[in-house]
């Protein structure tokens, strides 16, 4: 079996607002978006095509453990002088993307993109995006009122996520699925992990002192679920494929952190598709884990990486040795080997070689060994102890979008972060989606047909013409070739209806 | 235990029962513990932490956001 190769990474960014007390998140994540779109919201989501509650495992559940408190949120939301629709925002720009209102967080989602290339540069372009919205929210406030943070951890209890996304096939056994990758997502942070100071329970507050690797892991709860933002998952099985049901599934990961390493982003998923990979053609997984929650927790409160955790079997494993055991797998799984899977596997060897024997090389690569260097060089600098406020307030500022304020774009400026992508890839990813999904296609109707367009969903774009409405169906074009004959099209049209009528002739 | 079954609308759920969700970290926790401090004389340290001491020390404690995904 050769997998179909697409991926996605949808961003919950944090939004403060500094001049008031207590600020309404629903309308600062609104404005904020709001000052993305230079003409009205005629644009909408088609909402019809989301589906939280269906299930993996075969069945739809009949409440989500969010539906009180999302419930509780509409009731205050509809004395609020803003439609449903105000307040969601939904942008769908020219570049593919998906740029909105959710839960109160400004959301950010990549266009479908089938090259890690493509992917780092539209996770880049979704920063600048933001960016550039807050610089024009804060000309309209009169100063420097909004900030954003691209973290999951607002330090008080309250997480959001960064999501990644894969398609796969249908014809892979769920169980088979989960079972295959638990332990690899379980020590993924190792590479991925974005680092905290502290730590924290779900909506239960914070313990200041140390650091650990993950800013998610202390949210997890079970193995395995179909929630998002209570009782979290470290394997989500929420089954809304956004491609054809009877062929695909989406597989949507909520246990990860946002980086703002581009190498990290890289390699989390990079390995994850090789793992995906591997699966889809029949490996088993290395090791079973007796307690994958309990797991995460471990490992992810253990920088030095000495933490052993049980094993189904009975023997004990480092995180390290899990990811060994995986990237050994795949050192003898593939045997035609292509240039970005080569690149993933030197990598990730190096990384988790680093990892043992000299991790600061890993500055400005791996997030969570970045942040902990930075954050121990002031500690030691200021004399203050791991649990001194001040560090907590430095871990947020990392992440901080502000090129004039942000740590990690401190270290960017001086160019001790390694680059995956150029900066003219990310220019051109917030203009133009990738060439050979179908997110570049989605991305050229809004550039070509805008003003035509009256919903878009993942699988679709809706029209209204002179004819009536129309409706280009983009189910199917997940083949590159697919993907090149349906943009010749839009290209080559000059009108939705003619762009359909061509689509039936062919 | 490790495990406790929690009932829910779609049957028996298997959640595992969480440790002391706010104790402290090991690793760097411990002040003296950690692998050694890392090269700072780089031409870089000056800027950064000019950036790092402008921080509020308070800005955790006032940012506040809603639970998210």
């Amino acid at each position: 079996m050769n997998p179909i190769r697409l991926f996605g990474i949808e961003t919950e960014y944090g939004i403060a607002r500094e001049d008031i007390e207590a600020p309404d998140p629903v309308v600062e994540s609104m404005e904020l978006v709001r000052a993305y779109l230079d003409g009205s919201f005629t644009r909408r989501w088609d909402y019809r095509g989301e589906h939280p509650h269906e299930d993996q495992r075969g069945f739809r559940v009949a409440e989500l453990a969010q539906d009180k408190e999302e419930d509780l949120y509409a009731e205050q939301d509809a004395h609020r002088p803003f439609s449903f629709h105000e307040m969601k925002s939904d942008l769908v720009l020219p570049n593919g993307a998906r740029f909105y209102n959710d839960h109160t967080h400004p959301e950010y989602s990549t266009p479908e993109c089938r090259s890690l290339k493509d992917l780092i540069a539209h996770d880049r372009a979704g920063e600048r995006i933001l960016w550039v919205a807050a610089q024009r929210r804060n000309h309209a406030l009169g100063g420097p009122m909004i900030q954003l943070y691209k973290n999951n951890t607002d330090f008080h209890g309250h997480s959001y996520g960064c999501h990644d996304n894969y398609l796969v096939e249908r014809a892979l056994n769920f169980e088979t699925l989960a079972r295959g990758l638990m332990p690899f997502l379980v020590s993924r942070q190792l590479i991925a992990g974005a680092g905290k100071v502290g730590r924290e329970a779900q909506e239960r507050g914070f313990a200041p002192g140390g650091f650990q690797l993950s800013q998610r892991a202390d949210f997890m709860e079970v193995e395995l679920g179909v929630d998002t933002m209570h009782n979290r998952p470290i394997l989500n099985t929420r089954d809304e494929p956004h491609a054809n049901r009877e062929r695909y599934r989406r597989l949507h990961l909520i246990v990860g952190d946002a980086n703002m390493c581009e190498y990290a982003t890289a390699l989390k998923i990079g390995t994850t598709r090789v793992v995906l990979d591997m699966i889809t053609g029949g490996a088993l997984p290395p090791c079973e884990l007796n307690s994958p929650v309990q797991a995460i927790q471990a490992l992810s409160c253990d920088p030095e990486l000495s933490t052993l955790v049980k094993q189904e079997s009975g023997g004990m494993i480092s995180g390290l040795d899990i990811q060994r055991e995986y990237l050994n797998m795949a050192r003898k799984f593939f045997i035609e080997i292509d240039e970005e899977t080569t690149w993933i596997l030197q990598e990730w060897e190096q990384v988790l070689d680093l990892l043992e024997r000299d991790r600061w090389q890993l500055v400005g690569k791996i997030d969570w060994v970045t942040k902990w260097w930075l954050l121990e060089t002031f500690r030691q600098a200021e004399h203050i102890g791991w649990d001194d406020p001040w560090l907590a307030s430095l871990d947020l500022e990392y992440h901080n979008l502000d090129p004039e304020r942000g740590l990690f774009f401190g270290l960017e400026a001086e160019g001790r972060t390694t680059r995956v992508c150029l900066e003219q890839e990310i220019d051109e990813a917030i203009k133009h989606g990738p060439l050979d999904t179908r997110g570049g296609l989605r991305g050229l109707c809004v550039q070509r047909f805008g003003r035509d367009i009256t919903s878009v969903q993942w699988e679709g774009v809706h029209f209204r013409s002179q004819n009536g409405a129309l409706h280009l169906d983009l189910l199917d074009h997940l083949e590159p070739v697919s993907v090149a004959q349906c943009r010749s099209v839009i290209e080559h049209a000059q009108t939705p209806f003619d762009m359909m009528e061509s689509m039936t002739a062919d | 235990m490790k495990y406790e079954y929690v009932k829910a609308d779609r049957g028996l759920e298997r959640k595992e029962r969480p440790f002391d969700p706010l104790s402290k970290p090991s690793g760097p926790g411990d002040q003296e513990s950690g692998p050694k401090r890392p090269d700072t004389d780089s031409p870089s340290r000056d800027n950064l932490m000019k950036r790092m001491r402008k921080v509020d020390p308070k800005q955790a404690e006032k940012y506040r956001q809603r639970t998210g995904e």
